[in-house]
């Protein structure tokens, strides 16, 4: 143990030395949350809207239902997504971290038309459930809200006949940032142990370090599970920056827990494990640092870093799903953001048990000397 | 404890079908400066990366410091040191933090300032090994190699892409180790340095060892004759000299002839025939025979200083 902790104690060292590795692993991802914290709290998309329509007869829309569904689909802003009218849409949002749902209740129809004769509002109101982690969430509900009140005040020039009914699936409100935080932490974890060890092993390939390493008493073990540690105490480091930046800059609110610190480690066992597997097949650093940018770069974009999943095109929503940045990400918003444990336990799972694999083929293709 | 710091028996290397080392065998003494010669791809580094425990022998054995190199690695490691061509370790790592990771490395307490001094660093210690030029880099790797006191030091080229003045600093260091007892295993390709350092000469040829003597016996077996050459002469000078029973040699462009000289004839009287028969020369130059010749002779090649910087 005493030879990890050497060579440990030497990698920080030299991390402390290295002006561009400190850049490039703490003060980049700051510099990126500052820049689209900033720029996309701003920003206009076409939203998806999941919708169910509980309000039927004979299996078909009642005219109230049918005429909002028909407002909401002509303002051009949402794609609608119809859910099974059956199901427990909640749940199904819950579940499938669905960002926002429009729930159309049984005898809205009867209820309007009652409303309306009356001149009261409406006992039966839409239901709006939503996931306040995600950026998306806060902004399609306003815009509902204002078709609705936009309905309102053609049919009685002020009256609210219908209402829209919030219900959070998040706890608390959060904004872009908080979508994107998370998601930078995750990105730090493959950056930092992809980079190091696809970089540092061919560096010591090609300088003969591992020849010299070779010929002391250091396990080759010892060395990865070294390598390994530093990867996971520079991820922690970065990680505690952006999330002092996030709460003294953007007024955060966050958890940081056991799962997402267990989260954190474990993708930093992968990451580095998938380091050493593109390494063995590396012949020079310069070649690592192309390797590398291979794999972490379309993997930065394609696994929901920068923008929710459900606004990409669906092949791309597709690829992401056998992206581990994805559940690294998803995990941590999950443990940090939604404070859904169960989630969060279900991505760590499947990202210890990639780390796992992925360190041990890592492990066991590294090679100081050809043999 | 045998006299022996290393002993190789029929030690072989196979690649699929390529025979890198083909059976080799050889004793070095304790205490004893082993100089291991042989052009590229010979079997030269296979052989030492075997001794060194880097890499498995496909068939053979050896001992080294008593200890089996297929079962004893760890122990064979914590007693030996090593230099490794152009050595390169962490960057941005001090002189003496780079000493104290080795010294960590190998659990050992050495004296990190008394080797800093051994190697002439002490006003680098504090520099980072990135700033360091080729010969201090390989001043500090000589003492990297020191850090678990070994009892056997395996230098891979120690001397290679130096100036002269670094490299005779090098050599200095060598010498001084011996004189402390330590057993050297010197792989270069600098042939005045395994001339100058070396007790014994190994050469490898081809993956087998074609030559195995002190360096003067090897040029005494293996290398030409010492030679005189006698600058802008005339060439009656050849005849003249063959007269003697020596064998010499007329060079049209340079003027210069060349005396292959033998035990059975002095230099003074080739100098006095010529001058008794009124044959005018300019300089007098003597070419000693050194194990260059021996090494071309016995393996076609030449090892010059290109191919040592490689």
């Amino acid at each position: 143990m005493s030879h990890v902790v050497i060579d440990l104690k030497a990698s920080v060292k030299s991390f402390l030395r290295n002006k561009s590795t400190i850049f490039w692993t703490i003060a980049f991802p700051c510099v990126l949350i500052l820049l689209f914290g900033a720029i996309f709290s701003y920003s206009s998309v076409k939203y998806d809207l999941y919708l169910q329509n509980q309000d039927l007869v004979d299996g078909k829309a009642t005219y109230w239902s049918n005429f909002l569904i028909s407002v909401l689909n002509s303002s051009g802003v949402f794609n609608i997504r119809v859910l099974n009218s059956t199901i427990n849409a909640t749940d199904y949002a819950i579940s499938n971290r669905l960002s926002s749902l429009l729930i159309i209740p049984s005898g809205f129809n009867d209820s309007a038309n009652m409303a309306i004769l009356a001149h009261d509002p409406s006992l039966k109101n839409v239901t709006y459930v939503y996931d306040q982690s995600t950026s998306s969430a806060p902004v399609v509900g306003s815009i509902v809200n204002s078709i609705v009140e936009n309905i309102n005040f053609k049919l009685s020039q002020g009256v609210k006949y219908l209402n829209v009914q919030d219900f959070a699936i998040a706890p608390k409100r959060y904004g872009y940032i908080d979508f994107f935080l998370p998601g930078m932490i995750g990105v730090t974890a493959m950056t930092t142990s992809i980079f190091t060890s696809v970089s540092i092993s061919a560096q010591f390939k090609q300088n003969g370090v591992f020849h010299k390493l070779a010929t002391t008493p250091l396990r080759r073990y010892e060395w990865i599970l070294s390598r390994t540690i530093y990867n996971v105490l520079i991820t922690f480091l970065g990680m505690a920056v952006m999330i002092v930046l996030g709460i003294t800059v953007f007024a955060m609110k966050m958890t940081v827990d056991a799962i997402s610190l267990f989260m954190v480690a474990m993708a930093s066992l992968m990451f580095t494990g998938l380091g050493m597997i593109i390494a063995r097949f590396v012949k020079d650093p310069d070649g690592a640092d192309a390797a590398a940018n291979v794999i972490t770069f379309p993997m930065m974009f394609l696994s929901g870093t920068f923008f929710p999943l459900s606004q990409m095109p669906l092949f791309l929503q597709t690829i992401a799903q056998v992206l581990p940045l994805t559940y690294v990400s998803n995990g941590l918003r999950a443990s940090m953001i939604f404070g859904q444990s169960q989630a969060a336990i279900f991505d760590t799972g499947i990202i210890t048990l990639l780390g796992f694999v992925c360190i041990a083929i890592g492990s066991w293709i590294t090679k100081w000397e050809e043999d | 404890m045998n006299d022996y710091a290393i002993e190789v028996e029929g030690l072989t290397k196979r690649y699929g079908d390529l025979v890198a080392v083909n059976g080799i065998s050889f004793t070095i003494k304790r205490g004893e400066i082993f100089a291991f010669l042989g052009p590229n791809g010979a079997g030269k580094t296979t052989t030492v990366e075997m001794l060194e425990c880097l890499r498995k022998p496909t068939g053979g054995k050896a001992h080294v410091l008593g200890l089996d190199i297929s079962r004893d690695q760890m122990a064979i490691k914590k007693r030996t040191g090593v230099l490794p061509q152009d050595f390169y370790t962490y960057e941005r790592l001090t002189v003496r933090e780079t000493l104290q990771y080795y010294a960590g490395m190998f659990n050992s307490r050495p004296g990190v300032d008394s080797l800093i001094k051994l190697v002439d660093l002490e006003d680098k210690k504090d520099v980072l090994f990135k700033h360091l030029s080729g010969g201090l880099r390989q001043r500090l790797g000589v003492a990297v190699a020191l850090v678990n006191n070994p009892e056997l030091i395996f230098l891979d080229e120690p001397s290679a892409g130096l100036d002269p003045k670094a490299r005779h600093g090098v050599w200095h260091l060598i010498d001084g180790l011996h004189k402390e007892g330590k057993t050297i295993f010197l792989t270069t390709h600098y042939m005045e340095e395994a001339e100058v350092l070396a007790s014994r000469v190994g050469i490898i040829h081809d993956g087998n060892i074609v030559a195995l003597d002190t360096p003067q016996s090897l040029i005494s077996e293996y290398g030409k004759r010492n030679m005189l050459i006698l600058k802008q002469t005339s060439p009656n000078a050849v005849s003249n000299i063959e007269k003697l029973g020596i064998k010499a040699n007329y060079d049209e462009a340079t003027g210069d002839v060349t005396v292959h000289l033998n035990h059975r004839v002095a230099i003074s009287e080739v100098l006095h025939s010529l001058s008794s028969n009124d044959i005018p020369f300019g300089e007098l130059q003597l070419r000693r025979s050194s194990l260059e010749d021996v090494f071309l002779n016995l393996t076609g090649e030449t090892l010059g200083e290109e191919e040592a910087t490689l």
